[in-house]
């Protein structure tokens, strides 16, 4: 075990957390970025300079445009199950991850980024399937693909600088998309991710719902009520 | 010539064309120029060109520089009818860049690569999917696009990096290979929004711009699925593993898409509900092809392939020109658009006779033959004949054209040509000969300059009439390729020059449940 890897996994998960559990947009983006740069570095060996300065950049310029997109405050809902919570799925996946290293066979990356990979896909999968708002699902669609490009970083051997290149094309395209839908729901003042001609609608539980004899006495006036 | 300067050409109008969106008209002038040297660096292309940057590898290949020149050729006409009938914001760039990014990922022979790069293409569409400024619905497509995008996109990396690398001590090797053949091919089906994982792509059909929906449905789902088939040839077919619970499940994914998406294009009265489920009927095949572990699938898939994206590119390119003409795209409303539109009915039937085919045409060979590799007898022989359903499609809406047209398509632009009104001729005043014949001189003149000044004039009064003139040609281009011209065949049966390794395996002893291993390429 390589204890830099460790820590720099350690971060990764730390950011992904962030990014899911905050209800500030701009903490959200700052825990994106901290995904970002840890993603790039978990590797065995090291990624040479250049490869490190095209991820770096791709990383701040994808945390720019998320910025732009973002500005002006949409709101976004945050964790339901709290960030302790969150945090505890993350570490039994990178558990997972990082004891499965491989998935069946010797892989040829260090399992830190497979542990890593495992816990940003598990952090990432709440909000993706069911984030009520726009930015919310945009974070959780980010951070899984992220946490796949890592789960292959931990399989497969080491990323050429050309692949670091793509990886880093990736993230900015992830980042440009994120900002393109936050500033479409800016603009049109909703960030829920309902349909807005009102094709779905949720139903209310049962148990919520009013019977057919309330729903009776709703609509009788009480004796003596004022007209 | 090797890909790099298409890849470059495209990287540079791309990104040009989207900084300047605020001036649509510099925008779209520098996507159009950027898709003409694209075209002339496709035909360019090498088969056997290959350059390597940062330990990546570019090759070319021939289905490569066609996929490339058809890609670049439709994208112009699509700009072309673009601007002549609607003139969307946006669309130009992304379209040059998503072609970029799909040709980029079949460059690179290496899945794990290709299928990143095939995902950051498909990026490109969220921005006319969700265009700036838009309404909430924008928001909520979008990021239905994204959610599919990157579900699609992460399967496919997990998927090809797993068996990219030696697995000779691999402890459950079937449901290993299973798994990951299984997951690519969904990534495929959730991409091209087969049914039943149709609903982001209804959504998108419904609020994207017309003419992106070849990009955003087919082109680059396209490429996304030629690197699929690249890989299944490379990583799973040499293990002559029957996996027949993994090829049922995408069979059965192929048979409802076909079924399902044919009746759905029947009863819709949406045109680009039509041409989203068209395409989704057609990805059908291209997922029978994603079934099929043997080689001799290389060549009718490949072939399926480039016919669908440029058959259904036409078709959009149809709806897209209608809409522009009469302002409707419901079909109740479009009552008699033949009648007034006869170049785009020509083009119509055309597009409807290269997208059904018949017996002998490629299109119908390459489908038979993806049904027959795929499926059992009989079922094989009804959806090789299911793509006659697009008889009652394309024959429901042109009877809806040859009625009594309606008010829409009174008051809509027919594409008859016009001319704009001349100018008045000017009185003489000249008094003796000389006079007379300088001013008679100076007058032809000023006529001459003045039929200068009407072209952009009568080019805008006969925006309809270019827009069907260019449906036609490219209703021309896709019988053409439906019928195995341009070399489709040749450069669906040509092996790439690089082909991924696949997994590192020692051959089974004969009568163990281990997979054998077929040395070289499965490609014919």
């Amino acid at each position: 075990m390589n204890p830099a890897l460790v820590a720099l996994a350690a971060l990764t998960i730390g950011g992904a957390v962030l990014a899911v559990s905050t209800r500030d947009v701009r903490t959200a983006t700052v825990g994106l970025l901290v995904v970002l740069l840890g993603s790039s570095l978990i590797a065995d060996p090291w990624p040479p300079p250049v490869a490190i300065l095209a991820r770096v950049t791709a990383a701040l310029l994808a945390t720019r445009f998320l910025v732009i997109g973002l500005r002006g405050g949409v709101p976004t809902g945050g964790t339901r199950i709290g960030w302790p919570a969150e945090a505890l799925v993350a570490a039994a996946a990178g558990v997972v991850g990082f004891g499965s290293h491989g998935l069946g066979a010797a892989g040829l990356g260090p399992a830190e980024a497979q542990g890593a990979g495992f816990a940003v896909v598990a952090v990432a999968l709440t909000p993706l399937l069911t984030g009520r708002d726009v930015i919310r699902i945009g974070l959780g669609a980010f951070l899984l693909l992220v946490g796949a490009g890592l789960i292959r970083n931990g399989l497969a051997a080491p990323l050429s600088d050309g692949e670091h290149l793509v990886e880093g094309l990736l993230a900015i395209g992830l980042g440009g998309a994120v900002a393109v839908i936050a500033t479409a729901a800016r603009a049109a003042g909703r960030s829920d991710s309902d349909d807005p001609d009102g094709a779905r609608r949720r139903r209310r539980p049962d148990a919520h719902r009013p019977t057919d004899a309330e729903r009776v006495r709703k609509r009788t006036p009480r004796t003596g009520s004022r007209p | 010539m090797t890909v790099l300067p298409f890849l470059i050409v495209a990287a540079a109008a791309g990104v040009a064309s989207l900084v300047v969106r605020g001036r649509r008209g510099w925008s779209t002038s520098i996507a159009a120029g950027g898709l003409v040297l694209m075209t002339a660096t496709a035909a360019a292309i090498g088969p056997a060109a290959a350059i390597e940057i940062g330990g990546v590898v570019l090759a070319g290949s021939e289905w490569l520089r066609l996929y490339a020149v058809l890609g670049s050729v439709v994208g112009l006409l699509l700009v072309a009818i673009d601007v002549s009938a609607i003139h969307e914001p946006d669309v130009p760039g992304v379209i040059v860049l998503g072609l970029g990014a799909a040709v980029l990922a079949l460059a690179v022979p290496e899945p794990a690569v290709a299928v990143v790069a095939a995902t950051a293409g498909g990026l490109a569409g969220v921005l006319v999917a969700a265009p700036v400024g838009a309404a909430a619905r924008a928001a909520f497509v979008g990021i239905r696009e994204l959610r599919a995008l990157s579900v699609a996109g992460a399967l496919a990396i997990v998927a090809a990096a797993w068996i990219a690398r030696p697995l000779g001590d691999l402890t459950d090797i079937p449901a290993v290979f299973g798994l990951a053949y299984l997951a690519f091919a969904l990534a495929v089906a959730i991409r091209f929004g087969a049914i039943p994982f149709h609903l982001w792509a209804a959504r998108v059909a419904d609020a994207a711009p017309g003419v992106a929906l070849p990009l955003l449905m087919a082109w680059g789902p396209a490429a996304f699925a030629a690197v699929a088939l690249t890989w299944i040839d490379g990583s799973i077919a040499p293990l002559v593993m029957p996996l027949p619970t993994e090829r049922a499940v995408i069979a059965a994914i192929g048979i409802v898409s076909v079924v399902l998406g044919y009746l759905a294009a029947w009863i819709q009265d949406d045109l680009e509900h039509v041409v989203g489920y068209t395409i989704a009927a057609d990805a059908g095949f291209v997922m029978l092809g994603l079934a099929t572990l043997g080689p001799e699938v290389w060549e009718p898939a490949r072939t399926w392939l480039l016919v669908f994206v440029v058959t259904r590119s036409a078709l959009a390119a149809w709806a897209v020109a209608i809409a522009g003409g009469f302002g409707t795209r419901r079909l109740p409303e479009l009552a008699g658009w033949a009648r007034r539109a006869p170049v785009l009915a020509a083009a119509f039937v055309v597009i409807a006779v290269a997208a059904v085919g018949w017996p002998g045409q490629a299109a119908w060979q390459a489908r038979a033959s993806l049904a027959t590799l795929a499926l059992p007898g009989m079922v094989a022989a009804v959806l090789a004949i299911a793509p006659l359903a697009g008889l009652a499609i394309h024959g429901r809406i042109l009877l809806v054209g040859l009625r009594p047209p309606g008010p829409a398509v009174r008051e809509g632009r027919g594409d008859r040509p016009g001319w704009p009104a001349p100018l008045p001729r000017r009185p003489m005043v000249g008094l003796g000969t000389i006079e007379r014949g300088l001013e008679r001189a100076s007058h032809a003149a000023g006529g001459l300059l003045d039929v200068v000044w009407v072209l952009p004039a009568a080019a805008r009064l006969n925006r309809m009439p270019i827009a069907s003139a260019a449906v036609l040609a490219l209703a021309g281009l896709a019988f053409v390729v439906a019928g195995g011209g341009l070399g489709v065949p040749e450069a669906a049966r040509a092996v790439p020059i690089a082909i991924q390794p696949g997994p590192d395996l020692e051959p089974a002893p004969v009568g163990s449940p281990g997979p054998g291993l077929d040395p070289g390429p499965s490609g014919p």
